[in-house]
């Protein structure tokens, strides 16, 4: 069955997009799973990372990116959504053997105004404003479930703050990723996406969750080991499940990004990172495992 | 005593194989995932250890800032980069003396109240540890404080006022 795992934060900067390709190649290396990295975020990086630039830009004037799926096919049925898919992308070599391999549906610039018009577009009918976007999202939601047909996982790269694509892909997540930056503001970014993942309004109301029943797990990212992240990570334990994985900021992770077109292993690809992304996999894995739902 | 050596790396990796050829039932193929099961969690621990440890070099008294003079107990990028994490073995031993990174104030009283927190800063009795706990902790001191009892009160005071903030941030 087709897993969905958003990686969300409505804050930015907090390697978000990183993350989803660093666990887009490990699913597909170790896991040997058909993955594909459903790229929402408007600044495009994971598709980048990808496909590099001129792949990318390929893929613009091809009219192949997730913009143009959902403006093509928003008032359509959406049985040929394998058009605006890139497969075995990346510069990770798999065996050829292997079933594993990553796939990408490119990001656009032009998502944010794609949105818009479809707000737009479903305004004509006459209907209240929330019930609009609900409509709106709804049927983001349904275009996006339509790509779990023909992989194990779909890895949804979301955007900083709350775009209908950022909220479709939360209800649509089995599981949901959340990296943050453990600084002063971050604490209070978990908090509220938070409260949208476990669809409630109150923190009162989130606290009656239990930790091990959440929908998400927090990643402690870029960490550095000064005693202040420590304070933080603590507090931070005390109102969201942390995964045990601490990703520290490594020059090897920062290059691994640089788009290059020799396929390499996963060891020369991100070297000291490596253990790190290893138990970051293995971590996240046995978390969904259990979770699997349909959405 | 001999001084213990650290290994890491290619040294670490090669005794840990040496270690494991001593157990014949286990296949190569079983060797390498234990081996890259132990490269995962020392490198984990090593960054664990890291962000547990106190500043390498003791922070100097706290003293009030004035805008614009810079502020001698803000750790230094240098100091910050004595405790990066890193796959590579600490090689300096932690330093002795006060932590102001614990207790953690704003954790204790969470979990056990006010009491509980003023409790724990009872076992510091310097003016400057106490202070410079509250700058780390970032738990801003108003008003004259004369006395340690004041001065914890403040603490707890600015970690409840900590608490209050994200509360109301997250409605």
């Amino acid at each position: 069955m087709t897993q969905f795992l958003a990686v969300s934060n409505r804050k930015g900067g907090v390697g978000k997009s990183t993350i989803s390709v660093m666990l887009a190649h490990a699913a597909a290396a170790w896991g040997r799973q058909r993955v594909l990295l459903m790229d929402l975020d408007t600044q495009c990086n994971a598709s980048l990372m990808l496909l590099g630039g001129d792949g990318w830009e390929k893929a613009c004037r091809a009219g192949r990116t997730i913009a143009d799926y959902f403006y093509d096919r928003f008032d359509k049925s959406a049985d040929d959504e394998s058009h605006y898919v890139i497969n075995n992308v990346g510069d990770i070599a798999h065996a050829r053997t292997a079933p594993g391999r990553v796939s990408v549906l490119p990001g656009s610039q032009q998502l944010e105004d794609i949105q818009a018009e479809l707000y737009l577009k479903q305004a004509k009918k006459d209907l209240h404003a929330d019930a609009i976007a609900v409509q709106v999202r709804g049927r983001m939601k349904r275009l996006m479930k339509h790509f779990g047909m023909d992989c194990d996982l779909v890895i949804l790269d979301c955007p900083p703050g709350l775009s209908f694509a950022a909220q479709a892909a939360l209800d649509l997540a089995d599981r949901v990723l959340v990296p943050f930056r453990p600084d002063f503001v971050s604490q209070f970014a978990l908090d509220r996406v938070a409260l949208l993942i476990e669809r409630v309004e109150t923190t009162e109301q989130l606290a009656s969750i239990a930790l091990a029943q959440r929908r998400y797990s927090c990643l402690p990212n870029y960490l550095t080991g000064a005693g202040h992240e420590r304070l933080l990570i603590d507090q931070l334990a005390l109102d969201h499940p942390l995964l045990r994985t601490r990703m520290p900021v490594l020059d090897s992770i920062q290059r691994a990004f640089d788009w290059d077109e020799c396929k390499k292993s996963m060891d020369q690809k991100y070297a000291d990172a490596l253990p790190y992304l290893r138990r970051l996999h293995g971590e996240v894995f046995a978390v969904m495992q259990p979770s699997a739902r349909s959405a | 005593m001999r001084k213990p050596t650290i290994l890491s790396g290619a040294s670490q990796h090669a005794y840990f194989r040496r270690l494991l050829k001593a157990y014949p039932s286990l296949s190569a193929a079983e060797r390498d995932r234990v081996l890259e099961r132990l490269r995962g969690e020392i490198a984990q621990l090593r960054l664990r250890r890291a962000a547990d440890r106190p500043p390498a070099v003791a922070p100097p008294p706290t003293v009030p800032t004035t805008p614009g003079r810079p502020n001698p107990e803000r750790p230094s990028r240098r100091r910050q980069a004595a405790a990066l994490p890193s796959a590579e073995p600490a090689t300096a031993a932690p330093a002795a003396g006060f932590d102001p990174f614990s207790p953690n104030i704003v954790v204790v009283v969470r979990q056990a109240g006010r009491a509980a927190a003023l409790a724990a800063l009872a076992t510091i009795d310097s003016e400057q540890d106490l202070r410079l706990l509250a700058h780390e902790q970032r738990l801003s001191l108003n008003g004259q404080l004369s006395s340690l009892a004041e001065l914890r009160a403040a603490i707890v005071a600015a970690a409840e006022r900590r608490i209050a903030n994200r509360r109301a941030a997250a409605r």
